[in-house]
């Protein structure tokens, strides 16, 4: 009877170990070759061919570094690549450099104002590389020992044994410290170093001496040597902080003080000016340089008028990010106030945007698209079912076609089949309706819902 | 070298505590670095000296124990990792003659440490011939006042799993001690209990 539980322990161990799908994570980078040019089908990225190339110039002029406060505005219908462009610019950019992400709605909080939080996110988009004394503790790992309590709730604690050449030690894991072990598959044989202030673990590679030649592994996979001496050792390491950080770093109240202040989260405007004069006088010594990123606002249609005339008067401060906003609305009305201006942003702000616009995709892309899906997914469909769902995804939408993916697959799995055909395509577009058909729906049936007859007041009035 | 260590110490601003019989002095340097010593009041022995210096960044950092010992307060949530309680434990504990350095949780026998003094890079280098301990650390003392690092001073001992490593203080040394505690003695330290509090 015992071998059935230890067969349940390793599928509990395997969940943690699949990376979830999310609606861009086949996007790997721009998809652009050495010329700018874009290539029709590369790294995830399909079709939109003149708006990639012109994302592929603005991250050229990222990472020259100069320019500072530039906006640009991608301007679409939805389901037309935004996001995933955006996506794309962070992917290649690579990780040195500060990419935020926000939505438009996210900055409406009743903890901070507007403004702060606007203000936070510029300082986060803007990276100061320095050089700095850290603390780490480099080793190859002997063993990590994790045990769960045995009631099957409550903290986990653990074990880590490193090693140098020279020496062996063992450390007590906290619950963070294990979660991110387990985040970076951690295992005995691994070359680790991990920086002692933040926790931060880096794998660098595997141990020369646990190289075996009946070993499967990836062709990334690295021999690097143990680590000798001591396995703590005091670093001076090169690392980009973001000037928000700076500034957490430097508002804390200290001491018992920090018990009576009612933290809000808001940074002091003084503290900042301090951190930016502090930012200058490093960079005249030579201590440091600024590396200026990417500040990202989806659905920035969502931000209303003082935010973009806080926009408007940020840009131009020469510590200001490059800043890329998405909106899929045509002209409506700018929020907050009766005026309607084109994608709801105001004539003043556009002016100081470059607009680049995406079209909708055509069919041989929307195949494409969904061929990539399929992969990332891991779908198998059938060349029929491929087109079918291509037709419903011209007909309705992109995103509508891509959800049916997954559906249709778990019908084929049910019918125990190996392959989505066009029969389990047809089940699943019954069973769920599109935007279109609903709304259809709607108005057939609109005397049977509830509330119905508010509508024709609010008509009449 | 001894002088503007002297110097240094003489013209920070000091603040100074009798209590437990300990003289406890809190110095803070110009650039905001911040020391504490202890001495017994009685042997004037140094029996704590710890740094608490700012990070580049602007943070406040942890104080720094460079002689003595203090009960580790760590939180495992917090902190996330920690030296297990079963490892060696390094402690510096000077007596009136020598420097020393106790290694706790140390099984071996003698004759597996090996620890010798690298004068150019002014670091004493303790190793086992079993791989499982391995530490260098400095005499800040002697780089405060100058003085060369050598072999010869150094003596290592070993019993009930505790390796004890002395080096013998210099006469210049033991010099710079007198005049510094001369120094001490002339501050004025206010008593711990009886702290002038007159309620109007």
């Amino acid at each position: 009877m015992a071998a059935p539980t230890v067969e349940k322990v390793q599928e509990i161990r395997e969940v943690t170990r699949i990376e979830r799908i999310g609606a861009h994570s086949h996007i790997r980078g721009l998809g652009l070759d050495d010329a700018l040019e874009a290539r029709q089908v590369s790294q995830g990225m399909v079709g939109q061919v003149k708006a990639r190339k012109a994302a592929g110039v603005i991250l050229e002029i990222i990472k020259e570094g100069k320019i500072a406060g530039r906006g640009i505005l991608i301007a679409g219908q939805p389901g037309t690549g935004k996001t995933a462009i955006a996506m794309g610019m962070a992917q290649a950019l690579g990780t040195d450099t500060p990419f935020t992400s926000i939505a438009g709605s996210e900055i409406f909080s009743l903890e901070m104002s507007k403004t702060e939080a606007l203000t936070q996110s510029f300082r986060k988009s803007i990276g100061v590389r320095i050089k700095e004394e850290t603390e780490i503790i480099e080793g190859e790992i002997v063993e990590v020992q994790i045990d769960r309590p045995a009631t099957g709730t409550g903290a986990k604690v653990g074990k880590l044994t490193l090693k140098t050449t020279e020496m062996e030690t063992i450390y007590q894991l906290g619950q963070k410290m294990i979660e991110s072990l387990t985040k970076e598959k951690a295992q005995a044989g691994d070359i680790v170093t991990i920086d002692k202030a933040t926790g931060k673990i880096t794998k660098l590679g595997r141990s020369f001496t646990r190289a075996r030649d009946y070993d499967a592994m990836g062709a990334q996979t690295k021999f690097v040597q143990c680590p000798e001496g001591e396995l703590q050792k005091r670093k001076e390491v090169v690392h980009t902080v973001t000037l928000h950080e700076i500034d957490v770093i430097n508002s804390r109240t200290q001491g018992f003080l920090a018990l009576f202040s009612g933290d809000t989260g808001e940074i002091k405007s003084e503290v900042r000016e301090q951190i930016n004069s502090k930012v200058a006088e490093w960079r005249e010594e030579g201590k440091a340089e600024i590396v200026p990123g990417v500040l990202f606002i989806d659905e920035v249609h969502m931000l209303d008028i003082e935010c973009f005339s806080f926009l408007n008067r940020a840009l131009e401060s020469d510590m200001a990010p490059i800043l890329i906003m998405a909106t899929n609305r045509g002209i409506t009305r700018i929020r907050g106030t009766h005026y309607t201006s084109p994608h709801g942003i105001p004539i003043d702000l556009l002016d100081r945007l470059v607009i680049i616009s995406t079209s909708p995709y055509e069919e041989k892309e929307i195949k494409q698209i969904l061929k990539i899906r399929c992969e990332e997914e891991d779908v198998e469909m059938s060349d029929d079912a491929l087109t079918v769902l291509t037709r419903i995804g011209m007909e309705t939408s992109l995103r509508y076609s891509i959800q049916l993916i997954t559906a249709a697959n778990l019908v084929c799995r049910k019918r125990k089949g190996t392959e989505v055909d066009v029969d389990d395509i047809k089940r699943v577009y019954t069973l769920f309706l599109d935007e279109s058909r609903s709304t259809q729906f709607l108005k057939e049936y609109q005397q049977e819902f509830m509330f119905n007859e508010n509508t024709d007041e609010m008509e009449t009035s | 070298m001894a002088e503007l260590w002297i110097n240094k110490l003489v013209s920070a601003q000091k603040t100074c505590l009798v209590q437990d019989n300990k003289r406890k002095i809190h110095f803070t340097f110009s650039d905001g670095t911040e020391l504490v010593e202890e001495y017994d009041i009685k042997s004037d022995e140094l029996l704590v000296r710890k740094w608490k210096k700012k990070s580049t960044l602007g943070g406040v950092g942890k104080w720094e124990i460079e002689v003595g010992e203090q009960p580790s307060q760590f939180n495992l949530e917090i902190d996330g990792l920690a030296e297990s309680t079963a490892n060696p434990v390094f402690v510096r504990k000077d007596t009136k003659t020598n420097f020393q350095w106790r290694i706790r949780n140390l099984p071996y026998p003698l004759d597996n440490y090996k620890v010798t003094a690298k004068p150019d890079q002014g670091k004493v280098v303790i190793s086992t011939v079993n791989k499982k301990y391995y530490k260098t650390f400095e005499i800040p003392d002697l780089a405060r006042c100058g003085l060369p690092l050598e072999q010869e001073p150094l003596e290592i001992a070993h019993a009930n799993s505790t390796l004890l490593i002395s080096y013998k203080k210099p006469p210049a040394f033991l010099a710079v001690e007198k005049k510094l505690q001369q120094e001490f003695k002339k501050l004025k330290a206010s008593k711990d209990g009886d702290v002038d509090c007159a309620p109007s």
